[in-house]
C-alpha cells in the first residue's frame, strides 16, 4: 500500500529531478572539498552556501505550490512559516553557543543578557535538545497553520480573503517578532551562531552537508507532494481547486481536505526555515514581512504553479537572477526584476515549466490529430484541466 | 515530459556555473575596496548617500596617486536592506571579488549579520553609524558613535544648560533604542532622577501616526518640572513625529527634544522652522566651522553635482574610517588584513570638526561630542562641543557589561575580557 | 459709534504705549547691555536679557526679537553688536536701537551671537513683559501667553499695570490668566493667591493643569487643599476630554486609513485587481506635490498657500494617466484571473518605486505646509491640529464625490453594469474595454490625490507607497470588498480601535491586536463587513 503510494509519485518528470537533486547533493559537497581553489572544476564555499540558500527557497516555493497549485489557496503568508521553522533551528543554535557568548553567560542568549533579563523564559526550554528543536521546526509552523486553517476553512474565508488575512498573519507575526519584549532578538534577530550537532557551522564540511542535507529534503519533499498529488487525495484536491462547490456536495469534507494540505505545506516551509538559517548565519523578524512571502508567490508563478517541478525551477532562476544583478546592476536591478514578474505574468501565465508541458501537450495533440486522420491512432484522452 | 526535466537539469546546473564563475579576476594594479550599502529597500534612504561618499572618497584617493601605487577601486553591491543577502553581498566580496576591506552596513542587524562572515573570513569591515555598543569584533572598526559618544552628553547637557528634571525616553523598538534607552535610565538614576520622572516609549518601525504620543508628552511635561524627549526614533519615523510635534505646539522653549537619528539628511525632508531649537547629538554637523569641512563640503557638492546636498554624521564616520585604513595601509606597506589590524590601532586622522580622531585598541575611535540645535535652514547651530571622547565599547551603565573591557591588540587580543575574573569571554570557560 | 469708541479707545491706547517707558523708575541706557552680548556666553547672556527687560525700555524689542531669530552678529572689526539682514553674498548690518544702517559687510565680518533655548525662554519671558502694552491687539495676546508661560515678579507689575488701561475682553482675560499665574509666584497675600488659584482653575485644560502642578510643591501650606481640590477637578474634567481626544485621534487615523484604501476599493474592490501597485499611486500624488511645490518655490512663491489646490488636480492626472497606461499596458490582459493581477501589479510597483528613487533619489523630498495647515486651534479640553481637520473633511469630501458618481452618473451606472455582468454591458453597447480602463485610471486618480493629503503628514520618500499597502488592504477586505460604505465604516472603526488600544497596551501590540482582530472577524464574517449580497459573490 505505501510502497504503491511511493511508487505512483515517481513519474518520468519527478523522478529525474529527484535524480539531478542526489547528484547535485552528492557532487557540489565533493567538488567542493576534493578538489582545490585552483582547479577548473573547485566549487567555492561561497558559490555553495548560495546554491544551498536556492535550494531552501525552492523547497518553500514547493510547499506554496501544493496549497497554492492543487489546493487553490493563494497564501501570502508562507514566509511566517518558513521564518518560524527557522526560528525553531535559530534558538537551537542559540542555545548551543552556551558560555562562547560574548558576556560569557552559559544559560542566557547573548541579547537576553543585555536586555538584562534573569532566566530563560519557557519558551526557550528544551531548544538546546537537538531532537526537540527539529520536532519543533516541523510543530510550531504545522500547529500555527492548523490553527489558522481550521478557522479560516470551516468558515468558508476563501479567494482574496483568505490572501488577505494570511497576509495580515505574517505581518502581525512580523511586529510580534519585532518587539524586544517577544524574547527572540527583536530586530537584530538571532545570530552569532557557533555549531551544530557538535560542528562549526562555519567549516566547510559543515556547509557541504548542510548543502546536502537541503538537497535531499527538498527531494523528500518532492517526493511527498507527489505521492500527495498523484493519489486519490489529490485529485480530489484539484477538485477542491477548480470546483469547490461540487466537491463539497458530492460529500467529500472540504475543509478538511485543505487543512491537511495546508499544515503539511507549513511543514515544509518550515524545514525549508530551518535548512536555511544555519547556511546564511541569520533569522530575523525580516524574514516575515509580506513583500518576502509575495516573492515567493512569484517565484512559483515564474516556474509555473500546480507543476511541483516548475516552482523548484521558479525560486533558483529568479534568486540566482537576483544575486547577479544587485552585484552587477546594484542600481537598476529592481527595474530586471519588475519587468520579469510583468513578462512572465503576460507571455507565461502558466509559468515556464507550465507553458513548456503546454507546449509539449498540443504537439502531442497534434501529433495525435494526425494520427488518427491517418486511422491509426487511439482516441485521445481528455486533457486535464490547468 | 522530458523536455521539462532536462530543462529544469539545464537550468540548476547553469544557476551553479554562473554562480561559480562569477568571480572576477582582480588585475594586479588595482586594490579593491567593497561598499556594502543598501541602495533599494527601506534603508536605501539613508544608505545610498554614504555609497556616494565612498565612491568620492575613492575618486579623491585616485586623485592623489591611489593607494601603494596602485588605483583603488570600489566594488559596490545592493543588500537591498534584506539582513541576510548582507550576508551573503558581505561573502562574495570578500571571497569572489577579493576586496581588501568593506565599508558598509547601516543597521545593527545588518552588521550582526555580517559579523561571522568577516570573523570567518578574516576580512575588514569599517562601520560608520551611531550604534548601540555592547560588541568588539577583532574584524570590525566601528567609526559611528558609541552611547557614551553621544547619548550621555546630550542628557548632561540639557541637565545642566536647560535644567531638564524629567524625562520622555521614546524610541523604535529595536535594539538601538532599547540598549540605549537602557543605559540613560540607569546613568539619569544614578543621578538621582527618580523612575516615576522617567517615562520610556516604543513605536513600531515607520510609524507615523504620533498624535497620541506627542499628547502624551504633552500631559507627562505638565506635571510642573521641566521635561525634555530624548528620542532614538529611526530615520524614517522622524519627519511625521516632528510635523505632529510642531502642529500640536510643542515648542523646543518648552519641551526640547533631543535626538540620535537625526540629521541634515532627515531634516532635508522637512520644514524646520516649528522645531527651531530642538536639538540632535552627533560628532559632526555640516554647520562645523573648520576649514577641512568646508573643503569636504565643496567637494561633495562639486562630486553630486548638487550644491544642496547636505553632509551628515554619518559621512564623516565614513570619511574617518576610509582615511584610517588608508594610512594603516601605508604604514603596513601591504592589504594584508592581518598587518592592517597591527597597524590602524594608533592611528590619527583628521576629523572635520578641526581635530583629529585616533583608532583605538578597542576597535572604536575618538570624536568630539557636539551638540546643535535645529534652525530655520535645516542645519544645526552647534551650542556645545565637548573635547575628544573614546568610544565605549562595553556600557559603564549595564550590570553585565561593565566589567567587560576590550584591547585587540597583542597579547591581549580580546574582545571582551573581564576585568572581574581576567577570562576573555566568547571562547567558552 | 462703536468704530469711534474703538478708535478712541485704540488711540488712547498708542498715547500710552508711546509714554511707556516713562514709567519705569530708572532709565537705564540698553545699548551697553546689548553690546556686551558680543563676549557674553548663554548664562551671561541670560543675565543681560534679564537686565534689558528690568530696563523696560521696549525699544530693545526688536533687538530680543533679532537675537531670537539668530540676525544678531558681532562685528569682528570693533565688537559692537548689530541686526544683520542677508543682503546679496553678506549681510546688511542696522544698529540695534535706532534701525540705522550700518552699512553691508561680507559673511565673514562678523560673527552670529548664538541662541539657545534656554535663552530663547528668557527672551520670550522679557519680550511678553515689554509687549504687553503694545497697540497691536495679537502682539497684547501674544505677550499675555508669554508672560503666563513664564511668571516672575517683574512681570507682576507690567502686567497689572496693562491690565489697568486694557479696554478689549479677549485680550484683558488672557491677561487676567497670565496675572493670576505670576500672583501665584509671588509673594502676595493668601486671598490673592486663592483668587488666582480660582482662575487658572476656570482657564482649564492642560495648561492649568501645569502651572497648579508646577506651583504645588511650593506654595503656601494654608493654600495646599485649595490647589489639590483645584487639580483634583481640572483632572477629572481633563479625562472626559481625553476620551474625546481619542475619539478625535481615532477619527483622524481613520481618515488616513480611508485616504489610503478608498482608491484600492475602487481597482480592487470594485474592478477584482489585486492591486499591489496602489501605494505606488499614493506616493506617485505625493510626489506631484513636491514637484507643483517646486515650481511654485521657483517661479511663483506667492501662490504656495494655494500649492495644494493646484497639485490636486495635477496629481489626479499624472497618476489617472499612469493607471491608465499600467491597464492598457498590463491588466487588460489579465481580466478573469484576479490572482495574477497580484504578481503584474507587483512587477509595476517595483519598477515604479524604482523610477522615482532614480529620478529623485532616494531621500525624502520636502513638502512644504501650507500655513493653513499648521498649528493647532483648542478645543475645549482638546487641541486639534489643522493638517488632522483638513485631511478628515478632505477624505469624507473625496468619499462622497466618489459616492454619487458611482451611484448617479452615467458613467458610474456603466461601470457598474461593467463590473456585475460584462457580457450583458457589452452587449447593451457599452464599451467595456473603455470603462474598465476609465474605471482604474479613476482609482489611480483617487489614489493619488491621497497623496497629495498623505504628503502632508508623512515621509515623501520612495518607500511612502509600501508603508500603505498593507493596511490599505486590510481595510477595504475587512469592510467587505465591492462596498463604499464598507470602505467607510471599516477605515473610521479600525482608526478608533487602533487609537484606543493604543494608550493601554502601546503603539506595537495595539496594531498587532487589531490585526488578530480583523483575522478573527474574517471567520465570524468571511465577506467583510458589508459582504455583497446575490449571485455576484460566487462569479
Amino acid at each position: 500500500m505505501i510502497t504503491n503510494f511511493i511508487l505512483r509519485a515517481l513519474d518520468g518528470k519527478i523522478t529525474l529531478t529527484v535524480a539531478i537533486l542526489l547528484v547535485v547533493a552528492a557532487l557540489v559537497p565533493a567538488l567542493n572539498l576534493l578538489t582545490t581553489p585552483d582547479s577548473a572544476l573547485h566549487i567555492p564555499t561561497y558559490a555553495m552556501s548560495l546554491m544551498g540558500k536556492y535550494l531552501c527557497y525552492a523547497l518553500l516555493a514547493l510547499a506554496l505550490d501544493l496549497v497554492w497549485g492543487y489546493c487553490g489557496i493563494l497564501s501570502l503568508g508562507h514566509g511566517a512559516f518558513f521564518a518560524l521553522g527557522g526560528y525553531a533551528m535559530g534558538m537551537y543554535l542559540m542555545r548551543q553557543i552556551g558560555s562562547r557568548g560574548v558576556y560569557g553567560n552559559p544559560e542566557l542568549p547573548d541579547f537576553m543578557v543585555f536586555l538584562n533579563w534573569k532566566e530563560l523564559p519557557w519558551f526557550w526550554y528544551g531548544f538546546d535538545w537537538f531532537p526537540f528543536a527539529m520536532l519543533m521546526v516541523l510543530v510550531v509552523p504545522g500547529l500555527l497553520a492548523f490553527v489558522f486553517g481550521w478557522f479560516a476553512f470551516r468558515s468558508r474565508v476563501n479567494g482574496v480573503y483568505l490572501s488577505i488575512i494570511t497576509q495580515a498573519m505574517t505581518y502581525a507575526l512580523m511586529l510580534a517578532f519585532f518587539r524586544n519584549d517577544m524574547g527572540f532578538g527583536g530586530n537584530n534577530g538571532l545570530t552569532d551562531f557557533k555549531d551544530i550537532l557538535g560542528f562549526p557551522v562555519q567549516a566547510d564540511g559543515t556547509r557541504a552537508v548542510l548543502f546536502a542535507m537541503s538537497a535531499i529534503m527538498l527531494s523528500l519533499c518532492l517526493l511527498v507532494a507527489s505521492a500527495i498529488t498523484h493519489s486519490k487525495f489529490g485529485k480530489v484536491l484539484v477538485g477542491v481547486r477548480d470546483a469547490e462547490s461540487r466537491v463539497r456536495f458530492l460529500g467529500f469534507r472540504v475543509e478538511n481536505i485543505k487543512l491537511f494540505t495546508f499544515v503539511v505545506s507549513a511543514m515544509f516551509a518550515g524545514i525549508a526555515g530551518a535548512l536555511f538559517v544555519p547556511q546564511v548565519g541569520i533569522i530575523n523578524p525580516g524574514e516575515f514581512a509580506p513583500a518576502n512571502s509575495i516573492e515567493v508567490v512569484v517565484w512559483t508563478a515564474v516556474g509555473g504553479r500546480g507543476t511541483l517541478i516548475g516552482p523548484i525551477i521558479g525560486a533558483i532562476l529568479v534568486n540566482a537572477g537576483k544575486s547577479f544583478f544587485t552585484g552587477a546592476f546594484p542600481e537598476i536591478w529592481l527595474f530586471a526584476l519588475g519587468g520579469l514578474f510583468i513578462a512572465v505574468t503576460l507571455f507565461l501565465p502558466k509559468g515556464i515549466v507550465g507553458t513548456i508541458r503546454q507546449g509539449w501537450t498540443s504537439r502531442k495533440t497534434l501529433r495525435a490529430a494526425a494520427d488518427q486522420e491517418k486511422g491509426r491512432g487511439t482516441a485521445l484522452l481528455p486533457q486535464a484541466a490547468e | 515530459m522530458k523536455f521539462s526535466s532536462k530543462l529544469g537539469g539545464a537550468l540548476l546546473a547553469a544557476a551553479m556555473s554562473a554562480t561559480a564563475l562569477s568571480g572576477a579576476f582582480a588585475a594586479d594594479d588595482t586594490i579593491k575596496i567593497g561598499v556594502l550599502h543598501s541602495l533599494s529597500g527601506t534603508m536605501a534612504i539613508s544608505e545610498t548617500t554614504l555609497k556616494d561618499a565612498m565612491l568620492m572618497l575613492v575618486e579623491q584617493q585616485n586623485k592623489k596617486g591611489g593607494l601603494l601605487g596602485k588605483k583603488l577601486e570600489a566594488v559596490v553591491v545592493d543588500p537591498a536592506s534584506d539582513w541576510p543577502l548582507f550576508a551573503e553581498k558581505a561573502r562574495q566580496l570578500i571571497s569572489q571579488d577579493k576586496v581588501a576591506a568593506v565599508f558598509g552596513c547601516w543597521t545593527s542587524s545588518s552588521r550582526k549579520s555580517v559579523l561571522p562572515v568577516f570573523e570567518e573570513l578574516n576580512s575588514i569591515l569599517f562601520y560608520p553609524v551611531q550604534y548601540e555598543g555592547e560588541e568588539s569584533s577583532r574584524n570590525i572598526f566601528y567609526t559611528g558613535a558609541a552611547p557614551n559618544q553621544q547619548a550621555i552628553p546630550a542628557v548632561d547637557y540639557l541637565a545642566n544648560e536647560e535644567g531638564v528634571e524629567r524625562w520622555v525616553l521614546a524610541g523604535t523598538d529595536y535594539v538601538y533604542p532599547q540598549t540605549t534607552n537602557k543605559i540613560l535610565k540607569a546613568y539619569l538614576m544614578s543621578k538621582g532622577v527618580a523612575e516615576s520622572d522617567i517615562m520610556v516609549n516604543y513605536t513600531p518601525f515607520g510609524h507615523s501616526d504620533w498624535q497620541t504620543i506627542v499628547s502624551d508628552i504633552k500631559k507627562f511635561g505638565s506635571a510642573g518640572k521641566k521635561t525634555a524627549v530624548v528620542s532614538t526614533i529611526n530615520g524614517d519615523a522622524n519627519v511625521p513625529f516632528y510635523k505632529e510635534l510642531g502642529n500640536q505646539g510643542v515648542k523646543a522653549e518648552d519641551i526640547p527634544v533631543v535626538a540620535f537619528s537625526v540629521g541634515e539628511e532627515e531634516l532635508a525632508g522637512l520644514d524646520t522652522k516649528p522645531l527651531v531649537g530642538h536639538l540632535a547629538a552627533w560628532n559632526y554637523f555640516q554647520s562645523v566651522d573648520s576649514e577641512v569641512n568646508a573643503e569636504f563640503i565643496k567637494e561633495w557638492h562639486a562630486f553630486t553635482k548638487n550644491d544642496k546636498r547636505v553632509t551628515n554624521d554619518p559621512m564623516e564616520a565614513a570619511y574617518i574610517g576610509f582615511n584610517a585604513w588608508v594610512k594603516a595601509v601605508e604604514a603596513a606597506g601591504t592589504t594584508d588584513t592581518d598587518a592592517v589590524l597591527d597597524s590602524i590601532i594608533g592611528v590619527s586622522v583628521p576629523n572635520l570638526s578641526g581635530g583629529t580622531s585616533t583608532v583605538m585598541p578597542n576597535h572604536h575611535i575618538t570624536k568630539p561630542v557636539l551638540i546643535g540645535e535645529i534652525q530655520a535652514d535645516g542645519q544645526f547651530e552647534i551650542v556645545q562641543q565637548t573635547p575628544s571622547v573614546v568610544g565605549d565599547e562595553w556600557s559603564d551603565y549595564l550590570p553585565d557589561s561593565k566589567n567587560l573591557i576590550s584591547d585587540w591588540r597583542k597579547p591581549m587580543s580580546c574582545g571582551n575580557f573581564n576585568v572581574d575574573t581576567g577570562k576573555c569571554g566568547g571562547k567558552g570557560s | 459709534m462703536r468704530i469711534t469708541s474703538l478708535f478712541a479707545a485704540f488711540f488712547a491706547l498708542l498715547l500710552v504705549s508711546l509714554a511707556a517707558p516713562s514709567f519705569a523708575q530708572q532709565p537705564v541706557d540698553p545699548k551697553p547691555l546689548i553690546d556686551q552680548l558680543a563676549k557674553a556666553n548663554f548664562s551671561q547672556a541670560e543675565d543681560l536679557i534679564g537686565k534689558m527687560a528690568a530696563a523696560g525700555d521696549a525699544r530693545v524689542v526688536p533687538v530680543l526679537q533679532a537675537f531670537t531669530d539668530g540676525d544678531l552678529y558681532v562685528r569682528k572689526t570693533d565688537n559692537l553688536v548689530f541686526i544683520g539682514k542677508t543682503a546679496g553674498n553678506g549681510f546688511e548690518l542696522v544698529e540695534p536701537l535706532t534701525g540705522e544702517s550700518a552699512g553691508q559687510v561680507a559673511k565673514n565680518a562678523v560673527t552670529k551671537i548664538k541662541v539657545n533655548n534656554s535663552l530663547r525662554r528668557a527672551i520670550r519671558s522679557a519680550m511678553g513683559g515689554l509687549t504687553l502694552l503694545s497697540p497691536d491687539r495679537s502682539v497684547r495676546l501674544q505677550a499675555a501667553d508669554a508672560v503666563m508661560r513664564s511668571p516672575s515678579s517683574e512681570n507682576l507689575e507690567l502686567i497689572e499695570a496693562a491690565l489697568a488701561k486694557e479696554t478689549d475682553a479677549e485680550v484683558k482675560a488672557r491677561m487676567e490668566e497670565a496675572r493670576a499665574v505670576s500672583v501665584l509666584s509671588s509673594d502676595r497675600s493668601v486671598e490673592e493667591k486663592r483668587d488666582a488659584i480660582q482662575t487658572i482653575k476656570d482657564l482649564g485644560g492642560r495648561n492649568a493643569l501645569g502651572i497648579l502642578n508646577t506651583i504645588s510643591g511650593s506654595i503656601d501650606p494654608a493654600l495646599t487643599a485649595d490647589v489639590e481640590a483645584a487639580v483634583a477637578a481640572l483632572q477629572s474634567e481633563q479625562q472626559l476630554w481625553d476620551m474625546a481626544q481619542n475619539i478625535w485621534y481615532g477619527l483622524s487615523l481613520g481618515s488616513v486609513l480611508l485616504l489610503a484604501a478608498i482608491g484600492l476599493a475602487i481597482t480592487f474592490g470594485v474592478m477584482g485587481i489585486i492591486n499591489m501597485a496602489h501605494g505606488e499611486m499614493v506616493m506617485l500624488g505625493a510626489y506631484s506635490t513636491f514637484v507643483v511645490q517646486q515650481v511654485i518655490r521657483d517661479s511663483a512663491p506667492a501662490l504656495f498657500e494655494w500649492s495644494l489646490a493646484i497639485a490636486l488636480p495635477v496629481a489626479f492626472l499624472v497618476t489617472g494617466a499612469v493607471g491608465f497606461l499600467i491597464e492598457r499596458g498590463v491588466i487588460r490582459f489579465l481580466y478573469g484571473r484576479p490572482l495574477e493581477t497580484l504578481l503584474a501589479t507587483w512587477g509595476v510597483s517595483l519598477i515604479l518605486q524604482q523610477a522615482i528613487r532614480s529620478i529623485f533619489g532616494p531621500t525624502n523630498q520636502e513638502v512644504g505646509n501650507p500655513s493653513w495647515m499648521t498649528g493647532s486651534f483648542p478645543l475645549g479640553g482638546m487641541t486639534i491640529t489643522w493638517n488632522r481637520m483638513w485631511i478628515i473633511l478632505f477624505s469624507l469630501s473625496i468619499f462622497f464625490a466618489l459616492l454619487f458618481l458611482m451611484k448617479k452618473s452615467a458613467y458610474g451606472l456603466n461601470m457598474r453594469a461593467v463590473t456585475q455582468n460584462r457580457r450583458m454591458a457589452s452587449s447593451m453597447g457599452i464599451r467595456t474595454p473603455w470603462v474598465d480602463a476609465l474605471t482604474f485610471a479613476l482609482g489611480s486618480g483617487i489614489a493619488g490625490i491621497a497623496g497629495v493629503a498623505l504628503s502632508q503628514i508623512d515621509n515623501v520618500s520612495p518607500n511612502l507607497g509600501q508603508s500603505y499597502i498593507i493596511d490599505s488592504f486590510m481595510v477595504v477586505v475587512f469592510g467587505g470588498v465591492g462596498n463604499l460604505w464598507g470602505t467607510l465604516v471599516g477605515a473610521l472603526s479600525l482608526g478608533v480601535l487602533n487609537k484606543f488600544l493604543e494608550p493601554s497596551v502601546g503603539a506595537v501590540l495595539g496594531k498587532i491586536l487589531v490585526l488578530v482582530l480583523i483575522i478573527l472577524f474574517i471567520q465570524k464574517r468571511p465577506r467583510g463587513l458589508f459582504a455583497l449580497k446575490g449571485r455576484a459573490v460566487e462569479a
